[in-house]
């Protein structure tokens, strides 16, 4: 899982330019590290970097906006998809 | 009544008492608490010596505790000056120094982001935990004795708007008492707003249309639903939960909610509450309104057009949105919008003039900025005495009286909701090293109305690396203003011996290398 967070944080700090302290916990909407358009893009690159389908009730705010979060929904998906 | 949101909030407080009046993911308060809470706010800032007329910035993030703290600001005989969060330093040094910010009120949790301005203004907490340094209103309005007067008049100052202009810094726009209360009565009037309304509020606080939201509630005991969107499932799960009667929204919210990419079933959803869906800021497209439809059936649909300075000009009545889609609409009431030739006279109808309105919804001036005042707040013959704004905005009337858009006055770039100046976006551009010289301006894309596109020259003559230039430009500069396009010139073409860039023919060059057809403007 720590594999995916560490993806993910690549792909935050390319995406954003956000360049302080980022943890899997932070609820990254309200710190304003993300804002409504790159939280799309974060989870479009997660389905295609992961190779898993993430469907429409799986994309709220709830498993996107923590990484900690995001990455263990992957990880189930991945799991139940492979 | 007199028109003044403290004495709506009075009247209201006293009819409604036990009503909700705001909800939000952390608290609701009835309008019987939301009054006392601005009551005491207002206390609170008097004892923090805040004096009449005072400017007090408000740059918090959309939450009860900023509905109060704006209306404790107008309680206590302040001025609201919003920022707008996670502007960039520059930005908000500009808004403090040019409004002559007495104090501002901010989260917290934000204090790092505005520390660096407590040399220039006071900061004070409205929202978030106690801290050694600030004062934190949400603490200090336990102690106080609620203030209980209200005595400025609607001719009296009550909020400044920042807004970008095409040249230099965003100008503010002086707002009257009257502004805000008349606001909501003629939004309400062509709306129906009732008592029984319940607002999903996307829109932020910091701008005129959300504040609005705000004002029509309290002026009708509505109840205000606060939200932020940021993945469609949230808005319509908390639309179903909360039973939204009303959806002011913007059309890049529209493309936010409907984005194919995330699989959005709107039909799982209950939306047979919803009466209206209002929306402005820029063209709804056909798919929008398709999908508006589609997703809630009960809906009227509102297509509206406005400028800060006059708040709001026009709208399209929802049963001539078929027959007149490209249309921005008629005035709303209490104004009239004239369209007028350069001598001042009206022009016939499918003639090309000058977008000018007179009316309530008139805001004061350009605070500081006598010069650009004198341009747009003009009198007219035909109205002797009276002050009309002047928009530069190209428009004509058909037959019917239904205005269309046709070119805007400025360069502003309308991207997701925001006025992006192409001066702003330069200057930045033009702070990285290899970087020579840079000119900004909007690419149509009817997704965010505008995206913001900068042509540059480099040093070495050879293009930069698109993802080194965007990563600097975030750096420096908030997301909405960050080039979406960036393309690299040899040389720019020059105009007649005056050494100024061609900026038309650079345009033209760029949408001929994108493959766009130029010409494409919305409201």
């Amino acid at each position: 899982m720590s594999d995916i967070i560490a993806v993910l944080v690549e792909y935050i700090r390319s995406e954003t330019g956000f360049t302080g302290p980022l943890s899997a916990d932070d609820d990254l909407l309200s710190a304003g590290v993300l804002d409504s358009f790159n939280i799309v893009s974060l989870a479009m690159f997660a389905q295609e970097r992961f190779g898993v389908e993430l469907e429409g009730e799986d994309l709220v705010r709830d498993n996107l906006a923590k990484l900690s979060a995001l990455a263990a929904l992957i990880e189930l998906r991945r799991a139940e998809q492979a | 009544m007199p028109a003044s949101i403290p004495r709506y909030l009075l009247k209201t407080a006293q009819r409604l008492p036990e009503k909700v009046a705001i909800v939000s993911r952390e608290r609701s308060v009835t309008f019987g608490d939301l009054l006392q809470e601005a009551l005491a706010t207002a206390q609170c800032l008097r004892e923090l010596g805040l004096a009449r007329g005072d400017r007090v910035g408000i740059c918090m993030e959309k939450t009860v505790d900023q509905a109060v703290a704006i209306l404790g600001v107008l309680f206590a005989n302040g001025v609201v000056v919003p920022i707008l969060p996670r502007l960039k330093g520059p930005n908000i040094r500009h808004i403090i120094d040019n409004s002559g910010m007495s104090a501002m009120i901010t989260d917290t949790d934000r204090l790092s982001e505005v520390t660096e301005f407590a040399g220039v203004t006071r900061l004070i907490t409205g929202h978030g935990p106690v801290t050694n340094e600030w004062p934190n209103l949400p603490y200090m309005r336990r102690f106080v004795q609620p203030l209980n007067s209200f005595d400025r008049i609607g001719n009296d100052n009550a909020a400044i708007i920042y807004s970008s202009g095409s040249t230099g810094r965003p100008k503010g726009i002086l707002i009257a008492h009257r502004n805000l209360a008349e606001g909501a009565d003629i939004v309400a009037e062509y709306l129906g707003t009732v008592e029984d309304d319940r607002i999903g509020c996307m829109l932020s606080f910091n701008f005129d249309y959300g504040m609005n939201q705000l004002w029509q509630t309290i002026r009708f005991g509505c109840t205000l639903i606060l939200h932020e969107l940021a993945l469609p499932n949230d808005l319509f799960a908390m639309m179903a939960r909360e039973r939204v009667t009303a959806l002011p929204v913007m059309p890049v919210f529209l493309t936010k909610m409907f984005d194919r990419r995330l699989k959005v079933d709107t039909s799982r959803f209950d939306f047979s509450s919803v009466r209206y869906v209002c929306s402005t800021g820029g063209r709804l497209s056909a798919d929008m309104i398709a999908d508006m439809r589609s997703a809630f059936p009960a809906a009227q649909i509102y297509s509206m057009f406005g400028l800060t300075e006059a708040f709001r000009g026009t709208y399209l009545p929802p049963d001539k949105l078929d027959a007149f889609p490209t249309s921005v609409g008629r005035a709303v009431p209490d104004c009239e919008v004239l369209v007028l030739d350069d001598k001042g006279d009206e022009c016939a109808p499918n003639v090309v003039g000058e977008l000018v309105q007179r009316g309530a919804t008139l805001t004061k001036n350009y605070s500081t900025d006598p010069e650009n005042t004198a341009k747009t707040f003009r009198q007219h013959s035909r109205f002797p005495g009276e002050t009309l704004v002047f928009s530069g905005d190209k428009v004509y009337k058909d037959d019917n009286g239904f205005i269309y858009f046709v070119a805007r006055a400025d360069d502003m770039i309308k991207t997701k909701g925001f006025r992006v100046s192409p001066t702003e976006v330069e200057t930045e551009v033009l702070r990285h090293p290899e970087v020579v010289e840079a000119v900004a301006f909007a690419v149509p894309n009817i997704s965010v109305g505008e995206d913001v596109a900068c042509a540059y020259t480099s040093s070495d003559g050879k293009p930069l690396a698109e993802t080194v230039l965007k990563q600097f430009l975030k750096s420096q500069l908030p997301n909405h203003m960050v080039p979406a396009i960036l393309l690299h010139f040899d040389s720019f073409p020059i105009l007649g011996n005056a050494g100024k860039h061609d900026r038309k023919t650079i345009k033209q060059q760029s949408y001929d290398r994108l493959g766009i057809a130029p010409g494409v403007q919305g409201g």
